[in-house]
């Protein structure tokens, strides 16, 4: 007779990500004393009844021109996308051949669209180039990556069978191109989703799409404009399968054609001296090295702001862990009743389409600039994603033993096939977590995001481009960990994994 | 005239060999049946003939090698993708040419898939899909004919039919397949493979159905009777 193994041991695959994910919840909490996570606000849960009554009660009337920033933010979203897709494409076809196709888009990808918009404004001001650059470039990268590893999936079987001696544009055409044609358009889809996200987001460094009436409205308390302007939003979100067809495509893009705007005139010396000179620290343009000394020295404490953000993203991760865990079955048709699970998918979704930064700019107005809106809101808007995905996920499995109780078919039908895909996920967005956490600092968090748009403020782009690198390197450097973190061998077709 | 020489040739994929120490020789006009259970190797040495015949062959590859997405029509044409160039291609695909798309209707229509050129193949049942994949292999207009198992996904009616309408266009063919009373019928010759070794090689006329059924040792009845239901 064997003994029975003691807890957690054994090489069973579920037990070795039992073992790692409940040594990343340790490391956690182990780091949770030194985060600042106080509430600051004065009366949190007055100032969230208003915003729930501003949200049940939403007045319409009060909007001034929503159609316009409606227009606006779908234009931008668009026409970022398609642009965005149509550079991504050619890199995609480069991108397992060059490392330095490889770097470039690790590096456009690792700056989240908002740092982008932050950039572009010196040069081009509030106009529809920032806001269409700042969504096209980092999304130019991200297609890519992912069009790249969607093509290297292709089955290999048309391709051989084709006579020889055929050239290769028409391999590309006929035995390629069409047999992934559809997971392409599905992503493509998937992020212009996102899309919609940023372009409100954009909002929030002064380009009139939805989010800056939405910002406007929140930081002056008229709450019922502001839940107007998010029934909007969602409502936008919720129809997207309707008016984002695929056929509309065409007299879409061209009808948003109008509504982009205003063009800003560029002055060519003007964006050469941007581009040479002011985003350089002027003792390493003058060659004077001890000045580079001095002029590091004079950047703001960048040790604190990085120990942040990673500790932010640690526990934004670690919370979208826990959430996804306690949230799936909401949304599943395995548990509860048919109507509860509606009612859950509607609470999933409303939480993964609010953008984090909103939804950590409203938690902020409630609790006050600490840490804990940053988590709270990282951890709902992943959490609520990941969960969607994988209640979906769960959705397509047959259970070999249907009548067990709720906790039986948790644990031991669903969860150990499930699992391997949600940590999988969980590592995905672990870098995006990343992303934006840096990008919360705009808010008043104490992340790096902090002090670049303060650097951006103060007209000082020396610092504020060297904060952007250091940041992007972070992001760079996150993302190759979670990739080692992750469980190998997982089949990913989830839409989110970039 | 001898078509194609293997002599002690060791085959397989990378450094895994399937096939050792193997030696065979083709005719031209020859029509030869490949005879063998899975994995006995049928699909090795159809690999290593289509690689030395090269352009001389049409191909017809098991499970079909078609692209779901395109039509028929652009599945068919693409039998002939390299005598045309990439614009020609390109622009084919947005637009039939003509004279490829005469031909093609006039191919299918012998194969019995009329009406179903525009169809995306995705939407095909499993017997349509192969003749799909025969009329690409037919409209590749080679000397010598080389299937993988291209009669896997008929009923035993079409198989005959499809197999009749391939040999008169092509005097040569080498074939796998299982239906051993079709082989008996229409082949010259068959080779039986079993676990990498040549163990059958004769003319069909000395051979008899219970020979044949002797290459497949674990199987038993079920095969049998496909062997009868063929000749039905």
């Amino acid at each position: 007779m064997t003994p029975a193994p003691g807890l957690l041991r054994g090489r069973s695959p579920g037990l070795t990500l039992a073992r790692r994910s409940l040594a990343l919840i340790l490391l956690c909490l182990l780091l949770l004393p030194l985060a600042d996570l106080r509430i600051i606000a004065v009366d949190p849960w007055g100032e969230l009844w208003r915003m729930a009554v501003g949200f049940a009660w939403p007045d319409f009337m009060s909007l001034e021109s929503p159609l316009r920033a409606i227009a606006l933010t779908v234009s931008v979203a668009l026409w970022g996308t398609f642009i965005g897709a149509i550079l991504g494409f050619p890199l995609a076809l480069l991108f397992h051949r060059s490392r330095l196709v490889r770097s470039f888009c690790a590096f456009v990808r690792a700056i989240h669209e908002l740092f982008w918009a932050l950039l572009f404004l010196q040069v081009f001001g509030l106009s529809a180039v920032t806001a269409l650059a700042a969504l096209a470039i980092p999304y130019a990268g991200i297609f890519a990556k992912v069009y790249a590893e969607i093509l290297e999936l292709t089955p290999r079987a048309p391709g051989d069978a084709l006579p020889s001696g055929v050239d290769r544009l028409s391999r590309f055409l006929y035995a390629e191109l069409p047999l992934v044609w559809e997971r392409l358009a599905s992503y493509t889809r998937y992020r212009f989703e996102c899309a919609m996200r940023a372009s409100v987001l954009l909002g929030f460094v002064g380009l009139p799409t939805l989010g800056f009436y939405l910002e406007s409205a929140f930081r002056e308390g008229r709450f019922g404009e502001a839940g107007a302007l998010l029934w909007i939003f969602y409502a936008l979100v919720a129809t997207l399968h309707w008016w984002g067809h695929r056929r509309l495509l065409v007299p879409l893009l061209v009808g948003a054609l109008f509504f982009l705007g205003p063009w800003p005139d560029v002055d060519g010396e003007l964006l050469w001296r941007f581009v040479s000179h002011d985003l350089w620290p002027s003792p390493l343009l003058e060659g004077n090295l001890p000045g580079l000394g001095a002029w590091l020295a004079g950047l703001p404490e960048l040790l604190p702001a990085i120990g942040n953000t990673l500790l932010l993203a640690l526990m934004g991760t670690v919370g979208s862990l826990l959430l996804a865990l306690a949230l799936w079955p909401l949304a599943s048709r395995h548990f509860g009743r048919p109507w509860q699970g509606f009612g859950g998918r509607m609470l999933l979704v409303v939480m993964r389409s609010t953008p984090e930064l909103m939804l950590a700019f409203i938690l902020l107005l409630m609790l006050g600039p600490s840490m804990l809106p940053a988590w709270l809101a990282l951890a709902l808007h992943n959490g609520a994603l990941i969960a969607f995905l994988v209640a979906r996920h769960a959705d397509g499995l047959t259970l070999g033993m249907p009548n067990l109780p709720a906790s039986g078919r948790y644990a031991y039908e669903l969860l150990p096939r499930l699992y391997p895909n949600l940590l999988a996920l969980v590592c995905y967005r672990a870098e995006v977590i990343m992303r934006e956490t840096a990008l919360l600092g705009m808010l008043g968090v104490a992340t790096q995001g902090f002090y670049i748009d303060s650097a951006f403020q103060y007209l000082m782009f020396d610092q504020a481009f060297f904060l952007l690198l250091v940041t992007a390197a972070l992001n760079i450097a996150i993302d190759a960990i979670s990739r080692r973190f992750r469980p190998r061998e997982v089949p990913l077709d989830d839409p989110c994994s970039r | 005239m001898s078509l194609l020489e293997l002599d002690r040739v060791d085959l397989g994929h990378g450094t895994q060999v399937v096939l050792p120490g193997l030696s065979l020789t083709f005719e031209s006009g020859e029509r030869v049946a490949l005879l063998g259970q899975s994995g006995a190797g049928k699909s090795t040495l159809l690999a290593e003939i289509r690689r030395r015949l090269d352009s001389a062959a049409a191909w017809c590859p098991q499970g079909h090698g078609l692209v779901p997405l395109l039509a028929v029509y652009h599945n068919v044409y693409m039998g002939r993708l390299e005598r045309h160039g990439a614009l020609t291609n390109l622009i084919n695909l947005l637009k039939p040419r003509r004279e490829a798309w005469k031909e093609i209707e006039h191919l299918v229509r012998e194969l019995g898939l009329e009406g179903l050129l525009r169809r995306p193949v995705a939407q095909l049942s499993g017997g349509q899909r192969q003749r799909v994949a025969i009329a690409r292999a037919l409209y590749q207009q080679r000397n010598v004919f080389l299937g993988d198992e291209p009669l896997a996904s008929v009923d035993p009616h079409q198989a005959r039919r499809l197999l009749e309408c391939i040999q008169a266009r092509h005097a040569t063919c080498i074939i796998a397949l299982h239906q051993h009373r079709l082989a008996l019928d229409h082949f010259d010759r068959v080779i039986g493979l079993r676990d990498g070794q040549v163990v059958l090689d004769a003319p069909t006329r000395e051979l008899t159905l219970a020979r044949l059924d002797a290459l497949y040792p674990d199987a038993g009845p079920p095969h049998h009777e496909a062997g009868v239901a063929a000749s039905t």
